[in-house]
């Protein structure tokens, strides 16, 4: 069975740049592999070494200029691979940038459809970035495709699949047919590093890049937010010193009292 | 304008009621809410023109009672509470009737005659703007609208669940103990920085004395099993909003920050002085946990007694 893996090249949460006017400087942020992605990609590989197949690695670049980009996404794109995907399917068109998660649901069904459909989509519950998780809901209805999302556990029998999924207040055991859109939680898995010698063959690994014609997509059900904001961080940042413990207790304990959060 | 809002605890309710109140005030138009509560059993709340119910506790059960409540009502938006149950409900939702979505928005704008949903998002460095139209379903940041309480009880209307494109197999409720950290008002976070499980005990106590509750970071709760994860703070854990937040030994993931960043005041103590988490404090401590939290908890009771 062949399963495909939705992989994100986020903006890299831990770079975030702004402007003294509070402008989001999102050309300045560089790209990272979406952290839950990483989970789908190994999950994907434990389900292919058991049931045979091929991981095809799948992403949409949606951060521009695209042109600019093209290096730190094909990092992401080999890390993936190097995670043990088999081959990599990636869309790159400027009209793909900030489409939001519907418009890019839409081109990866056409990207599946180009590989002529698959058995499992996995992906991560959300992107780093933008935390949406809709994108998977999306793909499933595109491709008629069963979808159950926030999934910690799961196994393939004769068809089906059972899944453990993550919700507030419940965890539900749930079982569809295939094929199904599944989005996975954190806690599916450890991804291991990959060691040096999986790196060096994810480069020899085929990676074929694809224009929205290419596929076949001339409109895109696009969503793009009007505006970005950075958000003021406000915290204070004082660091409080002294010579001792004692002093350094005391002085937080004068502090928090001044800010009346203690309760006297 | 019509709209739905999607309750599963009876505060959802109230906080639904709220978020639709200030979208129609921002439209400067005429609201009829109405209510689709997903719960074993109903609630009654005042302010809608109709409540549905559908007693179940599977999320999946439901989705086939929420297309028949939007056959019988024509609605422009429907809410639901920021959690994964409403994200994923919404979400099938937006699917279905070819519309759109936005996850997570946590306040609502005018500007220049126009509405707009901003919701958090990198990690809560930022703020993304979509503009509203009719047709665009939300989920909202549970504490960040003030709820509405009105007396009244409309009728509640049952609805049969209906079966969808796959089976619940079972249904288990979370282990927790009866905590809510969620709502407490000072918060002691726990991290990599304790070294054994025993040790959660001087953050326990420190919590007690502050009279507030202890959370964790991810691999306290996930990894290690040192506590339930209803104590996990983090965009897959728990959303705390206390007076006072107080990580210790806690390096600052960005799942982490996102989670605590609408806490009042935020108090690290790490020995790392480098580590991330002292950039989204007010006040931080440098120092080795195992030396400064007995010191501070036996200051602290001192002057707490005085």
């Amino acid at each position: 069975m062949d399963i495909a893996v939705l992989v994100k090249a986020s903006l890299d949460v831990n770079l975030v740049r702004g402007d003294a006017e509070g402008r989001l400087l999102k050309e300045a942020i560089p790209l990272a592999i979406s952290e839950y992605d990483r989970n789908a990609v190994y999950e994907a590989v434990r389900l292919r070494d058991a049931l045979g197949g091929k991981v095809y690695i799948l992403s949409v670049l949606t951060w521009g200029p695209t042109q600019r980009r093209m290096r730190d996404f094909e990092n992401v794109v080999r890390e993936a691979l190097a995670l043990g995907g088999d081959e990599a399917h990636v869309v790159v068109d400027e009209a793909a940038v900030e489409a939001g998660p519907k418009a890019t649901a839409y081109i990866l069904s056409k990207l599946v459809d180009k590989l002529g459909g698959v058995g499992l989509v996995l992906c991560g519950e959300a992107s780093m970035d933008m935390m949406a998780s809709q994108v998977s809901n999306y793909l499933a209805s595109y491709l008629g495709y069963n979808s159950v999302t926030f999934v910690r556990e799961l196994s393939i029998e004769g068809g089906k699949v059972r899944c453990k999924r993550d919700l507030e207040n419940y965890i539900e055991m749930v079982e569809t047919e295939l094929p199904a859109v599944i989005s996975v939680t954190g806690e599916i898995n450890k991804p291991r590093l990959p060691t040096l010698l999986q790196i060096r063959r994810a480069f020899a690994k085929p990676l074929k890049t694809y224009s929205l014609s290419d596929i076949g997509v001339s409109e895109l059900p696009k969503q793009t937010p009007t505006k970005y904001e950075l958000v003021k961080v406000s915290r204070k940042n004082i660091i409080i010193e002294g010579a001792s413990m004692e002093e350094i207790a005391s002085k937080l304990v004068d502090k928090l009292i001044e800010e009346g959060v203690l309760r006297r | 304008m019509k709209a739905l809002a999607i309750g599963f605890k009876p505060s959802d309710l109230g906080e639904g009621l709220a978020v639709l109140n200030r979208l129609a005030g921002a439209l400067g138009e005429e609201l009829e809410a109405n209510a689709l509560i997903i719960s074993k059993e109903p609630f009654k709340h005042g302010g809608f023109h109709k409540i549905y119910h559908v007693k179940t506790a599977s999320l999946y059960n439901s989705i086939g009672s929420i297309y028949k409540v939007m056959d019988d009502l024509t609605v422009d938006t429907v809410v639901s509470p920021n959690i994964k149950d409403g994200v994923d409900l919404l979400g099938r939702v937006a699917t279905k009737i070819d519309g759109y979505m936005v996850t997570e928005v946590s306040s609502i704008e005018k500007i220049d005659g126009d509405v707009y949903l901003a919701r958090p998002i990198l990690g809560g460095r930022a703020t993304a703007y979509y503009r509203y139209t009719p047709g665009t379903l939300f989920t909202y940041t549970v504490g960040k609208f003030q709820p509405i309480d009105v007396a009244g009880e409309p009728d509640v209307i049952e609805v049969t669940t209906e079966p969808g494109s796959y089976t619940v197999v079972g249904v288990e409720e979370k282990k927790r103990g009866a905590v809510d950290i969620e709502s407490a008002e000072v918060v002691v976070g726990v991290g990599r920085g304790f070294r054994s499980k025993d040790d959660i005990k001087m953050a326990s106590e420190l919590a007690e004395l502050l009279g507030g509750e202890v959370g964790c970071s991810r691999p306290i709760a996930a990894d290690f099993g040192w506590l339930d994860e209803d104590r996990w703070i983090g965009i897959s854990g728990k959303k705390i909003r206390p007076k006072l937040y107080i990580p210790i030994g806690i390096s600052g993931a960005p799942q982490h920050i996102m989670a605590a960043n609408d806490s009042k005041v935020i108090v690290a103590v790490n020995k790392d002085k480098n580590a991330p988490i002292f950039n989204y404090s007010d006040y931080g401590v440098v120092a080795d946990l195992y030396q400064f939290l007995p010191v501070f908890i036996k200051v602290l009771r001192e002057r707490l007694v005085k």
